[in-house]
């Protein structure tokens, strides 16, 4: 069935099959639901299997890893359908990965310092984990060099830069308030660079696959919002999409864990659920592929903005979120009635936030850069 | 007489090198470094308590269950609440996968790769173990990590999402498990026992965890070759490995896996030496920074204050040295099994020191007896009982949440003041094993562990030091947090 929807014009997947080790079906099911949540037509989903099915070069990838829990890489191990690891070490070429190499020690440096040497202008530099600045970036050293001068010696000839998890894309947990060994995302230390955010703590891996894949289809970026994030992966607000809002807008909420509205899976807004402001796809993806609700919310904790820069560990896990979309009725119960709710009042609620919805030119110069060393193929468009 | 730097380590979770003297061939004297620091405690204080929750898991990506257990055990302490039943077999259920998948990843993917490199080419074993182990192309670890996956379904199910699970709280779990997710819970532990029970031991787990001695263990792998576990006991044969990496310091266990009648393995401390089994004060564990680049008082984790100072000469480790009677002390599954008094793991350290056989053996049939435990807990769950107690978190106090994660004793100390953490300090598992040197000059258990290791002629990263570091499984990002 699923493949009768394609027009596969008689390609041959019997060697991707085999390599992958799984069905024709299934791949390209996998392939039209990446392609889907891209938001792109069936067509560049076929684009999307024969680039996988018959790889021109696999590009290479140096994978950084400065302070960081390799929480990001975890998540991606534990990925399936077909297996993203997998599928991503089948398209990739991984040169360097600290935590997943074979081989031990200063060995396995000259190798990355080779493929880096060997592929200039055309690998892709994966960065996992803030980079710490202060005191001259002592506070994260590999191999005796600083985070810092690495990940600048590893940029200056990659074809692109992705700062995987938030710690990469934004400083993370470590940048919080006092920020003691001054810790950077990768963005901030590459100042004129085009890095590619994927935040989240830890980021759903299916976003990673999508914008490789993306690469490696039609090799260029996906288009990005202005913090350089995807735009397919985070053009909206958890509230937005999230399965407990009809509660929101009804005025039902849950005060604390384990109360009545708590075990009837009301809104968990006012346990200071960061889900308004906080942009991610948490909600139709979910964690853990089990399916069936499981992800914070589903768990009935509310969101607490891992992924949105200056929310995440910055604002407290109980405080009232700004809602940026729209302000609660007047209707609803008071919203700064929970006594040990501190931080946002009911006027800071109410500030509604123009900031949905920017875009910046950061996506057509990243695609400029990015073009200028591939061959040109762009036949995929948001549209179809 | 020289000095090899041998690092960074590839494979291990997070940074670490190691500096070795050696002479004539063994390493006479070693120091254990982790080039990473990033200031959680300091990032702790001031922020309104239950932020702790979200905050402290975030040390670590392979082992943040258990950094939010222990976050949420010392928060339980201070705010004097009691969790439901639902709560604690939840914790357990979670907590147990988590260190299931830390132990098996560790021997699949950390572990057993390095008896897959060329050096070992001439040995007999040799092809069956690249077949199995041979870094990532292994089939070992490719069947394994496919088993994770499903595994960690068990931690989205029971806490959302993993790692950095937000369910775990003072009073319990947000999570309410319904009947079919108890069913479904039920089907992943059962479908992990069928792994272990054909790729890992290839016999029933009741089998390997009633083996008693170690006669009786290498009886039974002549008798069962085919699993993973069995070709493992032939290496350690081949290469000796119960002579390498031994140490004999005090073994500790906070103990873990509580329910309303106890714990499944017990909490204490045995010394090798003596035999001696004894109850753990945790009133005389002292923090020490002569090594580390901080500058600040031996004092106990409740007390402690630390001040980063980089230029320090006489330190060489972001790490500092915990010990416990002014001793340091080894931590892990192997010290876990013995102060349980589980038979086959006090048998392999008869002798009175620890080795690398013993703390591999010693995951696994942890892992076996922990799988059967969490068929327990999935049963004992109830359906449609609350699995968190409502209580308000206290405005003033003091607490502390000690627990065990796969590595060993995780120990949080936090005090709350108006509100808001006014202290946080965090002694975690491979802290303990990878200590630097105390104000005594006494190494830490990596550092004792690896003299007289040998090192082979013209050796840049030598595969005996490469075995004894990975037996301790070391998880640098907790080390330092």
């Amino acid at each position: 069935m699923a493949e009768k929807e394609f027009d596969t014009g008689g390609f041959d997947f019997s060697e991707v099959e085999k390599r992958l080790g799984v069905t024709r079906r299934t791949f390209l099911t996998f392939c039209a639901g990446v392609a889907g949540s891209l938001g792109l037509s069936t067509n560049s989903a076929m684009a999307m299997a024969k680039a996988i099915a018959q790889p021109k070069k696999r590009p290479p990838v140096i994978w950084l890893h400065g302070q960081e829990c390799t929480g990001p890489s975890e998540s991606l191990l534990r990925s399936e359908q077909p297996s993203l690891e997998h599928l991503i070490l089948d398209m990739i070429s991984l040169d360097y990965h600290q935590t997943l190499d074979a081989g031990a020690g200063h060995k396995v440096e000259e190798i990355k310092k080779k493929s880096m040497e060997e592929n200039k202008g055309k690998y892709l530099l994966v960065v996992e984990g803030a980079i710490p600045v202060a005191d001259g970036g002592i506070y994260c050293k590999i191999a005796g060099e600083t985070m810092v001068d690495l990940t600048k010696e590893a940029a200056e000839h990659a074809a692109a830069i992705v700062a995987f998890g938030s710690c990469a894309a934004w400083g993370g947990v470590q940048s919080a308030a006092p920020n003691p060994t001054g810790a950077k995302g990768t963005q901030a230390v590459l100042p004129g660079k085009p890095v590619v955010n994927i935040p989240g703590c830890p980021p759903n891996p299916a976003n990673f696959l999508g914008t490789v894949l993306y690469f490696v289809t039609f090799g260029k970026l996906p288009p990005l919002d202005e913090q350089n994030r995807p735009k397919w992966a985070y053009g909206r607000l958890i509230h937005e999409n999230c399965y407990r809002r009809p509660h929101f807008d009804a005025g039902r909420f849950a005060t604390e864990f384990g109360d009545e509205g708590h075990k009837k899976g009301y809104c968990l807004y006012k346990l200071g659920c960061k889900g308004p402001e906080t942009y991610n796809n948490c909600p139709s993806l979910e964690f853990n592929n089990v399916g069936g609700g499981v992800w914070p919310i589903g768990v009935g904790h509310p969101c607490f903005g891992c992924s949105e820069q200056g929310v995440g560990f910055n604002k407290p896990l109980f405080s009232l979120a700004d809602v940026k979309t729209h302000t609660p009725p007047n209707a609803f119960p008071e919203i700064d009635d929970r006594s040990d709710a501190s931080g946002a009042s009911t006027g800071a609620v109410a500030l509604a936030s123009a900031a949905a919805g920017a875009v910046a030119g950061a996506t057509l110069v990243t695609a400029r850069k990015l073009n200028s060393s591939d061959d040109g193929s762009n036949s995929d468009d948001q549209n179809g | 007489m020289t000095r090899l730097l041998v690092g960074p380590f590839n494979r291990v979770e997070g940074d670490l090198e190691v500096n070795l003297q050696i002479d004539e061939g063994r390493v006479t004297e070693a120091w254990a470094n982790s080039p990473l620091y990033r200031g959680f405690e300091n990032i702790l204080q001031g922020r309104p308590a239950l932020d702790a929750l979200v905050i402290a898991p975030r040390i670590c990506g392979i082992c943040s269950v258990s950094q939010s257990l222990a976050a949420a055990t010392a928060l339980r302490h201070a705010a004097g609440i009691t969790m439901p039943e639902n709560g604690m077999l939840s914790a357990n259920i979670a907590h147990g996968a988590e260190n299931i998948a830390d132990h098996l990843t560790h021997f699949y993917l950390f572990f057993m790769p390095d008896f897959a490199r060329d050096i070992y080419a001439d040995q007999p074993w040799f092809a069956s173990i690249v077949d199995r182990f041979k870094a990532t192309v292994g089939t070992g670890a490719a069947q394994w990590l496919e088993q994770r996956r499903r595994l960690l379904h068990v931690l989205g199910i029971v806490a959302g999402k993993w790692p950095h699970s937000l369910a775990f709280q003072p009073g319990g779990s947000t999570k309410s498990i319904d009947k079919g997710e108890k069913i479904r819970l039920l089907s992943t532990v059962q479908d992990l026992r069928r792994f272990l029970e054909t790729n890992v031991f290839a016999d029933n787990l009741d089998a390997v965890t009633e083996l008693t001695n170690a006669d009786a263990l290498f009886a039974w792998a002549d008798n069962h070759p085919t699993g993973d576990f069995a070709q493992f006991l032939t290496v350690s044969r081949a290469c000796d490995l119960d002579t390498l990496g031994q140490v004999a310091l005090p073994l500790m266990s906070q103990g873990a896996y509580h329910n309303l009648e106890g714990s499944l393995f017990s909490r204490g401390v045995f010394d090798p030496a003596t035999g001696k089994r004894n109850s753990v004060n945790i009133d005389a564990f002292s923090e020490d920074l002569t090594s580390t680049w901080m500058q600040g008082a031996t004092a106990h984790p409740a007390n402690a204050t630390a001040h980063v100072d980089a230029d320090k000469d006489e330190a060489y480790s972001w790490c500092k040295a915990p010990r416990l009677n002014a001793q340091p002390v080894e931590v892990g599954a192997l010290a876990r099994q013995v102060v349980d008094g589980q038979a086959l793991i006090c048998d392999l350290v008869r002798a009175g020191k620890t080795h690398v056989q013993a703390r591999i053996v010693a995951r696994l049939i942890e892992t076996a007896r922990l799988v059967s435990a969490m068929e327990g807990w999935v049963k004992a769950l109830k359906p449609g009982m609350p699995f968190c107690e409502e209580k308000p978190m206290v405005k003033t106090g003091t607490g502390s949440g000690l627990i065990e994660a796969a590595r060993g004793s995780l120990g949080h100390w936090l005090a709350i003041k108006n509100g808001q953490l006014s202290h946080y300090q965090i002694i975690a598992p491979t802290t303990w094993n990878f200590s630097p040197r105390c104000a005594a000059g006494v190494a830490g258990p990596l550092e004792q562990a690896l003299v007289g290791t040998p090192v082979r002629a013209k050796e840049h990263d030598p595969i005996a030091v490469q075995h004894v570091v990975r037996s301790f499984d070391p998880c640098m990002v907790c080390t330092v947090h």
